[in-house]
């Protein structure tokens, strides 16, 4: 064989293998979420079963606090060194895409999405029809409430309405010994927000519809009202419900130290409380949000969060990072028929979203804890994700605030809430 | 000859003006461009709208965008007096206890002042935050056990930027200690046996010989102290996360939320460059009241 038919031979069976070998090449991917490190020793232990099949994958899971998670994202993502994947809550994701950090699905992972979730996660993890990310926790909102405090000051059942819950409230306080009837928390604006917006979609009341701020409504007023009325029977004090950056501090000590009576909460917070209280978790009990005078039956506001790729990572890796939440969110690699992620989530006490992992894991989703969530599920509303969705909350948060701390009235409160809204909402939609 | 002169300085200078050109200058006259423009920090400078002085209306404007930025910018005037006006006394106080000669342990105690300098600001959050806790904080306790009643500390929006100022002032008053001993080292001690000869009696002496001879050295002090405090963010972004009720939403904080968490870069340099005007006018008026002094 002549020289230049050895060239040509030897070009050709490495063209052939060219594909081949970029597929086996080794492949870094990178994982970025706020979970605490218990949990992430559990994702870590995920990405390793991943890892004995896929011997070609590396992953490595970086955690920020919550408040640096999406600072985190937005500064990182810009490149291809940023995280590979990223656990984000859905009101990020319009902002997100419309910057392009992060990837549309490819159309394997979206049909899969789309045929194994139910249809308003989805929602939430599109953008313009699109899907960007795979959903794996649904939140939603409950009232939590100390069974021996409730014991203790005479109250039989969970409130049901709102007279009720502010009737309970002023029973379950006792100034001398701080104790608060109700803890509305502060300084985090999901904390501050979502219990506000439960309430008023027990209301009858929305934030948002059709892209439009209806804070202006007359089942929002009502909801200030509460909020005020709450604040003027000493039935909450503010100074014992802040938060800090880990969605902890003085609000979580309080309730799970027997300072606070009731609270509104979502599911997650189940391992914090656990922790927190030892034993004296079964003290805890769960109840549908009370309705309100405009309301018909208790709804809640629910959220969900997901996991998106970045949009600026090579192609390699955005390949195996798809591939990777797959498998995670997939039927088969977790117990029992449930998905790995599902697992981890129930590990923390946080609903899964993914149709098949909430039959997987039915007898957990039954706890007296878990129960009360699953049972508000149905009639759970999701929270509005809007462009400008984050800044809505932190503005709505600070009128909140202003009037927990009994510095604005609540009709101040309202016409401010929906001024700020209407100017957020309008620079954000431009 | 001349010519020759001048070309060497400029060649030896040029290294170091073009690092400062461009590190320094170069993002400054940036930050200035971007201001007047609509730029969202996750698309390239290209793509970024000329808006003229509107980010600026918007950030003085009667929207939450201008109530944010201007309430921002009150807290962080406010910390930035507070901490200047406890810091520097105490850094003298303290600078003469440990600068007396006649006094055991002075180079201990320096350096337990100098140390809290030294802690990362991340453990000094975590310590503080529980120190502050209304219900178990040590500070409550120990309030309790002089029957003073339990301080909502971080939890008012009355007391939380005050919390924070006092938990810059145990960080940084170390540091300004050590200045201000330098200072006092500076002093010929022959000035005070002279005013001790005369029958000047110690208050006299420290108000004509050593505060007049420490200016330049607080002076010093005063500028650092002002740019330390205005730049204040790990706490804030530890601890209080700006409230509650934004009692505690200092510039850089608000900046970051604006510029980096909502992406809106634009409205973020407009704040950074009143920011930076800000200072540059309070640093220029203490050198100028300073140097009117001194023409006095």
């Amino acid at each position: 064989m002549s020289l230049a038919w050895t060239s040509k031979l030897a070009l050709a069976v490495g063209l052939a293998l060219l594909p081949g070998s970029a597929w086996a090449e080794a492949v870094n991917i990178s994982y970025l979420t706020h979970w605490s490190p218990e949990t992430v020793a559990l994702l870590e232990n995920a990405a390793k079963e991943y890892s004995k099949t896929h011997p070609d994958v590396t992953i490595t899971v970086r955690a920020v606090p919550f408040g640096d998670l999406l600072t985190t994202l937005r500064s990182q993502s810009g490149g291809s060194d940023g995280a590979t994947i990223g656990g984000i809550y859905d009101l990020w994701l319009p902002e997100l895409a419309r910057d392009k950090l992060v990837a549309p699905a490819p159309e394997a992972v979206a049909a899969e999405v789309k045929g194994a979730w139910p249809a308003g996660v989805v929602s939430a993890a599109s953008v313009g029809g699109a899907l960007y990310g795979i959903p794996n926790e649904i939140d939603v909102y409950a009232l939590n409430y100390n069974k021996d405090l409730f014991k203790q000051a005479g109250i039989e059942a969970a409130p049901k309405t709102w007279d009720e819950f502010r009737e309970a409230a002023k029973k379950l306080t006792k100034k001398d010994a701080g104790q608060q009837g109700f803890g509305m928390i502060n300084s985090w604006a999901a904390g501050v927000v979502h219990p506000f917006a439960s309430l008023l979609v027990s209301n009858a009341g929305e934030l948002v519809t059709d892209g439009k701020p209806v804070l202006d409504s007359k089942q929002a007023g009502e909801t200030f009202e509460f909020y005020e009325g709450l604040i003027k029977d000493g039935s909450s004090d503010p100074a014992m419900a802040t938060a800090d950056a880990n969605t902890t501090g003085p609000f979580l000590d309080n309730f799970v130290s027997g300072k606070t009576g009731m609270i509104i909460m979502a599911n997650w917070w189940e391992s914090a409380l656990k922790t927190g209280m030892g034993d004296k978790f079964a003290n805890i009990a769960t109840a549908p949000i009370p309705v309100g005078p405009s309301g018909d039956k208790p709804h809640s506001i629910s959220y969900s969060w997901m996991t998106v790729v970045n949009a600026k990572a090579g192609e390699a890796e955005q390949k195996a990072a798809w591939d990777f939440l797959a498998w995670l969110n997939g039927a088969k690699s977790g117990q029992n028929g449930a998905s790995a992620m599902s697992d981890i989530l129930m590990s923390m006490g946080i609903l899964p979203s993914r149709s098949s992992d909430i039959e997987a894991h039915k007898d957990k989703l039954g706890t007296e804890f878990l129960a009360g969530y699953v049972s508000v599920l149905s009639d759970a509303k999701p929270f509005p994700v809007v462009p400008g969705g984050q800044e809505f909350s932190e503005s709505l948060q600070q009128t909140l605030e202003a009037l927990q701390y009994g510095q604005i009235s609540a009709k101040e409160a309202q016409a401010k809430a929906q001024a700020d809204a209407i100017s957020i909402l309008e620079r954000a939609a431009k | 000859m001349t010519n020759g002169y001048r070309a060497s300085a400029g060649i030896m200078l040029a290294p170091a003006v073009t690092l400062i050109g461009v590190f320094i200058l170069l993002p400054m006259l940036l930050t200035v461009w971007l201001s007047f423009n609509d730029w969202s920090t996750q698309t390239p400078f290209a793509e970024a709208r000329f808006v003229g002085l509107a980010n600026f209306q918007d950030i003085f404007g009667s929207t939450s965008v201008g109530r944010d930025f201007k309430g921002a910018l009150v807290n962080t005037a406010i910390y930035t007096a507070l901490s200047v006006a406890i810091i520097l006394p105490l850094s003298v106080l303290f600078g003469l206890l440990v600068h007396q000669r006649d006094v055991g342990g002075g180079t201990l105690l320096r350096t337990v002042l100098f140390s809290t300098y030294m802690v990362p600001m991340i453990a000094v959050a975590l310590v503080w935050s529980k120190l502050y806790s209304p219900s178990e904080g040590p500070f409550n306790q120990m309030l309790g056990l002089v029957g003073v009643s339990p301080q909502p500390w971080l939890s008012s929006p009355r007391s939380a930027l005050i919390s924070i100022v006092l938990l810059n002032v145990w960080q940084q008053v170390g540091y300004f200690t050590v200045l201000a001993i330098a200072g006092l080292t500076q002093i010929p001690g022959s000035l005070y046996e002279a005013a001790t000869l005369d029958g000047a009696n110690r208050t006299e002496q420290f108000r004509f010989i050593t505060l007049p001879l420490l200016r330049r050295t607080l002076l010093f002090s005063a500028v650092i102290a002002i740019i330390n405090a205005v730049q204040v963010f790990e706490p804030v972004a530890l601890i209080t996360q700006g409230g509650p009720v934004g009692s505690t939403n200092v510039l850089t904080y608000h900046i970051r939320r604006v510029g980096i968490e909502r992406a809106q870069g634009g409205l973020g340099s407009a704040m950074a460059v009143m920011l930076m005007l800000s200072l540059i006018v309070v640093v220029c008026a203490l050198f100028a009241f300073m140097n009117r002094k001194d023409d006095e």
